[in-house]
């Protein structure tokens, strides 16, 4: 595997441009096409003119609609090599989903978590890249550290910092923000390969491993993990494709990287207290392994509406997702609000009048 | 289907706004940029570089039209009547050169920086009877502290073009284009469009990309000034590592003609997001118009609070 000249990442299979830097990859010459301009493609089925349609995004004869596979895939799709096991069985999943719907407030409607109707309970391995890398990390920030007349000061640096095992969603079906209230959750030291049969001994770090990525990011972390794991429900479970290439999610990884040094720069802050953290990374070597993370989905119906939970893969407490509200109460405790300051104004000018 | 391949086609440029543009399958009388009738054939020109890579249209002739008539709908309401009866002239997908720049930024800043802090200060005021008195509020000030530093990045997907028929600040008005759909430069992607030849070197481009990645860092180091408010921001920015490929982009370039004694104007659409850049032309006599009557509004408004003061 080549490193990118510019900031050592590996490059990868597909990679166009680097995945950091964006510096691009370069093909061998006997690769390159030398042909520049437009040249009159000919369908040699009905000797047309082949022309791009960008409907199909691929070259296709206006005459006889045969449509011309475009050289080579330069983008293929990516999908999980390693994985992180289900340990949340059906059950178990289906009962957090109850406990949740049985805590959702006072606004909740009272029968919700009885007449909730579960209509699908889906296992998904939503994709997601595990980065490591390493960054110069320029920062600025105000801290009470010699403040003068404000309780703050301005303060900037520069640190280096190595970041280990950030998660970087790229899933479809889970929107951003949820793949981020699951992440902290889940236990990476479990990662094994996909394609591991049950009962089989765990995949260490050098088999689990895709092209030498995640330097030592995980060396001695299977020993002895997933002791007791659950892991039927990979059978059926859905494995995501990336929604992105890797080279094409550079924003979404320099956005979580930057996420993670925000909070590590702190302790290089000088004082005690602090605010208007801001961060400017450099990113350097980067490694990336695509991971499955488990989830279950589920899909459910209270008076004929749907709504939609998600429980955590591997912690059964970690539940969310959208509930009925009972609009009956929401207007009767905004009436009473409105009654209370009806009362109020009244008690003042009466009170007022009076004096 | 098996594909071949054939030579390059035939090389038009137009005389008027100078761009070189190929065509192959596709016949034009006017050049697609300005629509110009001085389009005349001419050999390709040499040293041409290689495109690496290019963006691919997302949707066909009808797809563009049904963008501009959308946004010709939108136009405000001193836009030009004539406009509800424009035609279209020669409305032409083209694949556009423009360089794609890429670096390594660090720039060395100092600023000063503000941090607001209250303080309760004493007042005097007179009351409705006449007499002075004094009273105290709080009020916010802002200390200014002197904050340098450094600031590092890498500043990705500048796009400059590389057009004589549509400069860089009309291409800036339809970026910017999702690069995480850009492909390997292949003579089969743009086969049965039209695409012009590079005409703007590659120095030039690579300047004019530098101005725009110190504009981008400009911007960045606002956003990274900590404090309440800052002035005096000043930086110097080194860039190294710096990167330039020739590349395509997908613009539909339409020639709107609106009046007979008029010259068509120019609308050009991201060929990939639909994105719109253009100025419909203002009619002035609608601004006339609704200059003077605001104008006689005021007036008429003055006129009867001076009345209202009267005894």
């Amino acid at each position: 595997m080549t490193a990118c000249s510019r900031c050592a990442t590996p490059v990868e299979d597909g990679d166009l441009r680097c995945a950091i830097c964006a510096l691009p990859v370069p093909i061998a010459v006997a690769a390159v096409s030398r042909a520049p301009r437009a040249q009159i493609l000919r369908c040699t089925d009905c000797a047309a003119a082949v022309a791009f349609d960008p409907a199909v995004q691929a070259p296709r004869c206006a005459f006889c609609g045969a449509t011309m596979k475009v050289e080579h895939p330069v983008d293929p799709i990516e999908t999980a090599q390693l994985r992180i096991p289900f340990i949340v069985d059906r059950e178990t999943a289906t009962a957090s989903l109850r406990g949740w719907l049985g805590k959702r407030g006072f606004f909740a409607p009272k029968t919700l978590r009885d007449e909730a109707v579960l209509e699908s309970f889906t296992p998904l391995c939503w994709a997601g890249w595990l980065v490591n890398a390493t960054a110069a990390v320029a920062w600025t920030a105000d801290s009470d550290a010699d403040s003068h007349r404000s309780a703050w000061a301005p303060h900037a640096g520069q640190v280096s910092l190595g970041f280990h095992n950030i998660v970087v969603p790229a899933s479809r079906g889970l929107d951003h923000g949820e793949c981020r209230l699951l992440i902290p959750y889940y236990d990476l030291s479990q990662v094994v390969a996909v394609g591991r049969v049950d009962g089989e001994p765990h995949a260490g770090p050098a088999d689990a491993r895709v092209d030498g990525a995640m330097d030592g990011a995980m060396d001695g972390a299977m020993d002895g993990a997933m002791d007791g794991a659950m892991d039927g429900a990979m059978d059926g479970a859905m494995i995501e494709s990336f929604d992105a290439q890797r080279s094409a999610a550079r924003k979404q990884v320099q956005e979580s990287i930057e996420l993670t040094a925000k909070v590590r720069v702190e302790e290089h802050i000088p004082g005690r207290r602090f605010r208007n953290v801001h961060v400017a990374c450099l990113l350097e070597g980067q490694t990336t392994d695509r991971v499955a993370f488990p989830a279950w989905v589920l899909a459910y119906r209270y008076r004929d509406v749907a709504y939609r939970a998600i429980v955590h893969g591997q912690r059964p407490e970690v539940v969310f997702g959208s509930s009925p509200k009972d609009w009956k109460k929401i207007a009767l405790v905004m009436f009473g609000i409105a009654a209370l300051i009806a009362v109020i104004a009244a008690i003042v000018w009466f009170a007022r009048r009076g004096g | 289907m098996v594909v071949s391949e054939r030579a390059p086609t035939s090389t038009f440029s137009c005389q008027r706004c100078g761009a070189s543009l190929a065509f192959e399958g596709v016949r034009t009388q006017t050049c697609p940029y300005c629509a110009s009738p001085n389009f005349v054939e001419r050999p390709p020109a040499a040293d041409q570089p290689d495109p690496a890579f290019c963006v691919t249209f997302a949707g066909d002739a009808e797809w563009a039209r049904t963008r501009f008539e959308r946004w010709l709908g939108s136009r405000s309401m001193f836009a030009d009547s004539a406009l509800k009866r424009a035609t279209v002239e020669d409305m032409r997908g083209v694949y556009l050169p423009a360089y794609l720049y890429s670096a390594v930024a660090r720039s060395d800043y100092t600023a000063q920086i503000g941090e607001h802090y209250t303080e309760t200060e004493t007042y005097t005021t007179t009351d409705a009877q006449g007499n002075s008195k004094t009273e105290t509020r709080t009020v916010t000030r802002t200390e200014y502290r002197p904050l340098s530093g450094r600031h590092i990045g890498y500043v990705t997907d500048v796009i400059v073009s590389a057009s004589a028929g549509l400069p860089n600040e009309e291409l800036a008005r339809v970026e910017p284009f999702d690069l995480r759909q850009v492909r390997r430069f292949s003579p089969a992607l743009v086969s049965g469009w039209i695409h012009e030849e590079f005409s703007r070197d590659a120095d030039a481009c690579k300047r004019m990309s530098r101005g725009e990645a110190v504009d981008e860092v400009g911007a960045r180091l606002r956003r990274f000034m900590p404090g309440d408010s800052y002035s005096d921001l000043v930086w110097r920015t080194t860039v190294e590592w710096e990167s330039l490929d020739p590349m395509l982009v997908p613009v539909w370039v339409f020639a709107v003609r609106y009046r007979e004694d008029k010259p068509p104007f120019r609308v050009v659409i991201n060929g990939q997001t639909g994105r719109i850049g253009g100025r419909a032309p203002l009619s002035w006599l609608k601004i006339t118009i609704a200059c003077v009557l605001a104008l006689a509004v005021i007036a008429a408004v003055i006129y009867l609070v001076h009345q209202g003061q009267q005894p």
